[in-house]
């Protein structure tokens, strides 16, 4: 069992890889120093915590204005972009899932090209669009970008799901005389609801993450989390303020994986 | 009748946001390569002076730097990622499931903070600093022990520099290193899990098989395990490829100007000089140099798959259906 | 008793493939009606072609006199019970049975009247706030009743109900079907594979191959006198003899020339029932249950009027219980003999393998069938003693897809 000692060993070293910008991350939210990003004086001694960054934040603070509204603007977007995507991603999936045609076909492939599509080309086509015809760049571009990239993975959260779907189930609601509409929304829908929530947090996830595809359609002046973050240096005297973002949004992504665990759970031994 | 007028109305808002919002502007991006672009950085006359432009000395070179630079950050993920699967796929599984979410977990983390703390981190002075720079004079001097004709080699791909390393211009930060580095970090998750579902339907009584039959464990491994998850593997490396040609973001924060990789310059292109003719044709090549020979691949296997598998149904559709001959 | 639903020659195709064709049928009001074949014989995609999931490419059906051909399934007042069940898996016993009243918007108080009536004639008044997930096989296969009884339709499906439950529990249920039967008094349609379901709840049965019905009856006709060599092959075990009719001493009675037995010493012809009139030289396939055969050491004594009588040797024994399955040869022919025994078996003088024994068997029982050939595997004596096989039988169920 040589070898799995060796496979087990590297395992704890890439989570330890893994790990270590985390740990970081949380930790210099405590930084008592933002321009050298050290808890060690200039002297070499510890210069202990500081609770000064999460003041900033939580009281608004001028110096942390910018920030905290391209975090706000981040946080609409994604709300937006997964509800918009939801709903189509949800109607592809049960297109999909229920027509085989020449039509899906072609659905099929445009839901799937975005999929294994470098974010870039993504980025750099709507751009163009955008160009040719003569919109601004701005919050509804971003929305459009984001519910763009995030319909596909929607749609294929689902069509994941829709594979352990008991078509008969629709069968026989139909036979108990209910119509199309009855059926979607008594059957079809609270069944899949659990799978649409996991792609809606997918969704979430993705869009408040992107950066390369906001890049390009932002426009002048409108900055998403990620896009701000990007365009500070290394020396920006706010930068301890990023990092108590970020861990305060893994508390909140944690604690929102934690609820959507126990609904897709829950859903599972109900099957 | 209203059968297909039912399809229709469930296919149209994807069908039709993807049609808008994704197919239209690729072709948008290919009619604009054949414009010229005014100076106020609108989109010109139709005319071939962009693909004119083009043939510029520098983007062979660009090109290949972003080619070679994907591989590496491809073999580092893989060859991380297949112990890992490996060691994960032979867990309980309820260790399993607890494993794998851990190693997803950080990514829920912004992934510029990400890539923010990584540049904090490889500050120059910093102790990842001087471990980087002992390594270099490692290399350096593996280099010079190599055969004249090798050396030539590497420099020619680009793999090694015929001058001596020097502590002054040797920082990790603005480095290649400091970007395959940080991208192995990124992309490792999305090579060990679909690595890891595949490990985790490999029956592992075939592993045992061969150890019976005399294997050595790493030739068990090699021979048995290797082919049995190759469609995992396909896919990681696909997983991992792919974003990594298109990268801009990791170059453009750790890389400085050492490493300008392809997508920085359409970056460039588009928003900095806007040159949206220019950036539009950095696109196409892109697309055209790497994305379709990769498409067209995938389709042909579905497609190949689809055709196999309607064969089957049909021979068993006939046997249920066929009558008592 | 009219005829209550009927079939006017519907053809049901898939691709190249008739999964029904041209079948024409009725059933009666209230009657319990089987369709009974392998699998792909196209009976599920019958009871579809009723339920409103298919529709025919020709032909008609009928209900109670209306066309209900392209009527969609949710206008149709029938309704059926899955394979597998296909409950509603968020929704409770209760929920799940109300969903037809729901979904017809009838008033609150009379939806939990009926619904609690039908539970209680499933028994299952205890699991009403019970998921689906947390009830068993048999329960599942109780509320998919009620569910589908609480409509109070015309006509219920049953589409293999029984199928996911193991051979106790399926005894049960046979049994609560049944009693349900009598008490709602609305016309069954049950189809299934396996015959001995079919046998023990059906009035009548039809027995499908290849998207044809080969004969519909009664179970004892099914059984004792089978059309087709199919239908003997399919339901119970039989032996076939092809022959020609030698010559006819008696009205009713004929020899049939057996060519396996031509070499038998003393042995002129089998002696037949002839209900079907036939002449001299006519072409006879007969079909002789193995239960229906005497077998002995010592020389039968005449106990029928038309008896025949055989020297045989034995050539496999398989003891299974409640009757002993023997194989004997005659000349090249080998023949399957089932026998109950009526004392304590080692008491009887005992049969063992390689025995030279007697073959006798009243000429009533053996049944000239419609169709010439036999089929391609007719009971199959095994080579060796290993497997009591019954080959011509599917026991797994049908597929979904046809």
């Amino acid at each position: 069992m040589r070898k799995s000692f060796l496979s087990f060993s590297l395992l704890g070293l890439v989570m330890l890889f893994l790990y270590v910008p985390i740990i970081l991350i949380f930790a210099y939210g405590f930084v008592p120093n933002g321009v050298s990003m050290s808890f060690f004086g200039p002297g070499g001694h510890f210069q202990g915590f500081s609770g000064r960054w999460y003041g900033l934040v939580f009281s608004g603070h001028h110096s942390v204005r910018a920030l905290l509204q391209s975090f706000w603007l981040s946080l609409r977007i994604a709300t937006l972009a997964t509800l918009v995507s939801c709903v189509i991603g949800t109607t592809s999936a049960l297109a999909l899932h229920r027509w085989r045609s020449r039509l899906q076909t072609v659905h099929y492939g445009l839901v799937y090209t975005p999929l294994i599509m470098p974010d870039i080309l993504i980025g750099i086509s709507l751009l163009m669009l955008f160009v040719a015809c003569g919109v601004d760049c701005g919050f509804w571009t971003i929305l459009i970008a984001h519910v763009t990239f995030c319909v596909s993975y929607v749609t294929m959260t689902l069509l994941a799901r829709l594979q352990d779907f008991d078509d008969r189930i629709i069968e026989a609601a139909y036979d108990l005389g209910a119509g199309p509409w009855y059926t979607f929304f008594k059957v079809e829908l609270p069944i899949l609801l659990p799978g649409i929530v996991a792609g809606g947090l997918l969704a979430f996830t993705l869009s408040i993450d992107d950066v390369v595809i906001t890049s390009f359609v932002n426009g002048a002046g409108t900055n998403t989390f990620p896009t701000y973050v990007s365009s500070m240096t290394k020396h920006s005297r706010n930068l301890p303020a990023v990092f108590v973002l970020s861990t305060l949004m893994l508390l909140f992504t944690g604690v929102l994986a934690g609820v959507s665990k126990l609904l897709t759970g829950k859903s599972t031994r109900q099957a | 009748m209203t059968k297909k007028f039912r399809e229709v109305v469930v296919t149209a808002p994807s069908f039709l946001w993807l049609m808008l919002f994704f197919a239209i502007p690729s072709i948008i991006v290919v009619a604009f390569t054949f414009h010229g672009h005014t100076p106020n950085g609108g989109v010109g006359e139709w005319s071939l002076s962009t693909w004119r432009e083009l043939v510029d000395p520098d983007y062979p070179v660009i090109v290949w730097k972003t080619i070679r630079i994907s591989f590496e950050i491809t073999f580092w993920c893989i060859l991380l990622a297949l112990p890992c699967a490996y060691a994960i796929a032979r867990m309980k599984t309820k260790w399993r499931a607890i494993v794998a979410g851990a190693i997803m977990l950080p990514f829920w983390t912004n992934f510029v903070v990400r890539v923010f703390a990584w540049k904090t981190m490889l500050h120059p002075d910093g102790w990842l600093q001087s471990c980087y720079f002992a390594f270099i004079q490692f290399r350096a001097w593996l280099f010079d022990g190599l055969p004249p004709f090798l050396r030539d080699f590497f420099i020619w791909v680009h793999l090694a520099s015929p001058t001596p390393p020097d502590p002054a211009s040797s920082t990790i930060l603005d480095s290649e290193t400091a970007v395959i580095l940080v991208s192995v970090y990124t992309l490792l998750p999305f090579a060990i899990m679909p690595l890891y579902s595949a490990a985790e339907k490999f029956d592992f009584s075939l592993m045992e098989a061969a150890r019976d039959l005399g294997a050595k464990s790493f030739y068990a491994f090699r021979k048995v395990f290797l082919p049995g998850i190759r469609q995992g593997l396909i896919s990681a490396i696909l997983m991992v490829f792919i974003p990594a040609i298109g990268s801009y973001v990791i170059p453009q924060m750790l890389g400085g100007t050492n490493c300008v990789l392809i997508g920085n310059k359409i970056f460039m292109r588009a928003i900095q000089n806007r040159n949206i003719p220019h950036a539009s044709a950095l696109a196409t090549l892109m697309a055209v140099s790497v994305f379709l020979p990769l498409l067209c691949a995938l389709w042909w296997r579905r497609h190949q798959a689809a055709r196999e598998r309607r064969q089957v149904e049909i021979r068993a559709a006939r046997l249920m259906l066929g009558g008592t001959k | 008793m009219g005829e209550f639903l009927e079939f006017q020659g519907v053809t049901k195709r898939f691709g190249s493939v008739r999964a029904v064709n041209n079948v024409s049928f009725s059933v009666k009001r209230g009657e319990f009606f089987s369709l009974l074949g392998p699998s792909g014989c196209g009976k599920t995609t019958l009871l579809r072609l009723i339920a409103g999931f298919e529709q025919p490419d020709a032909g008609r059906i009928l209900l109670d006199g209306q066309d209900i051909t392209q009527l969609p399934p949710n206008h149709r007042n029938v309704n059926t019970v899955f394979q597998n069940y296909a409950l509603f898996p968020h929704m409770t016993v209760f929920e799940n049975i109300a969903f037809g009243l729901r979904g017809a918007r009838r008033p609150k108080d009379e939806i939990e009247h009926e619904v609690h009536a039908m539970l209680k004639l499933v028994q299952m008044e205890d699991k009403a706030e019970h998921l689906p997930s947390q009830i068993s096989g048999g329960q599942k296969q109780r509320v998919a009743s009620a569910r589908a009884l609480v409509n109070k339709p015309s006509d219920l499906l049953l589409d293999e109900p029984l199928a996911a439950l193991d051979l106790k529990l399926r005894q049960r249920m046979l049994l609560e079907l049944d009693l349900i039967h009598d008490q709602v008094g609305i016309t069954f349609l049950y189809v299934t594979h396996d015959q001995g379901e079919a046998m023990s709840l059906s009035d009548r049965i039809a027995v499908m191959h290849s998207g044809v019905c080969e004969q519909i009856a009664t179970p004892a006709e099914v059984y004792e006198a089978p059309k087709t060599s199919f239908v003997a092959s399919f339901i119970g075990d039989t032996n076939f003899f092809d022959g020609i009719v030698a010559s006819a001493p008696e009205d009713d009675y004929c020899i049939v020339e057996i060519p396996d037995f031509a070499d038998i010493e003393g042995f002129n012809g089998v002696l037949c029932y002839n209900d079907k009139k036939k002449t001299v030289g006519d072409h006879v396939n007969l079909s002789i249950r193995p239960e229906k055969f005497g077998i002995s050491i010592d020389p039968p004594k005449r106990q029928f009027a038309h008896m025949n009588a055989l020297r045989a040797k034995v050539e496999d024994i398989i003891y299974t219980g409640n009757h002993t399955n023997y194989w004997v040869s005659v000349g090249e022919r080998r023949i399957a003999v089932y026998q109950q025994h009526a004392g304590y078996l080692l008491d009887e003088k005992p049969i063992r393998w390689g025995d030279e024994v007697w073959l006798y068997w009243n000429a009533d029982s053996g049944y000239m069938l419609d169709d010439d050939a036999a089929p391609d595997d007719p009971l199959l004596p095994p080579k060796t003693s290993s497997a009591p096989a019954s080959p011509s039988r599917a026991d797994d169920a049908e597929g979904t897809a046809p």
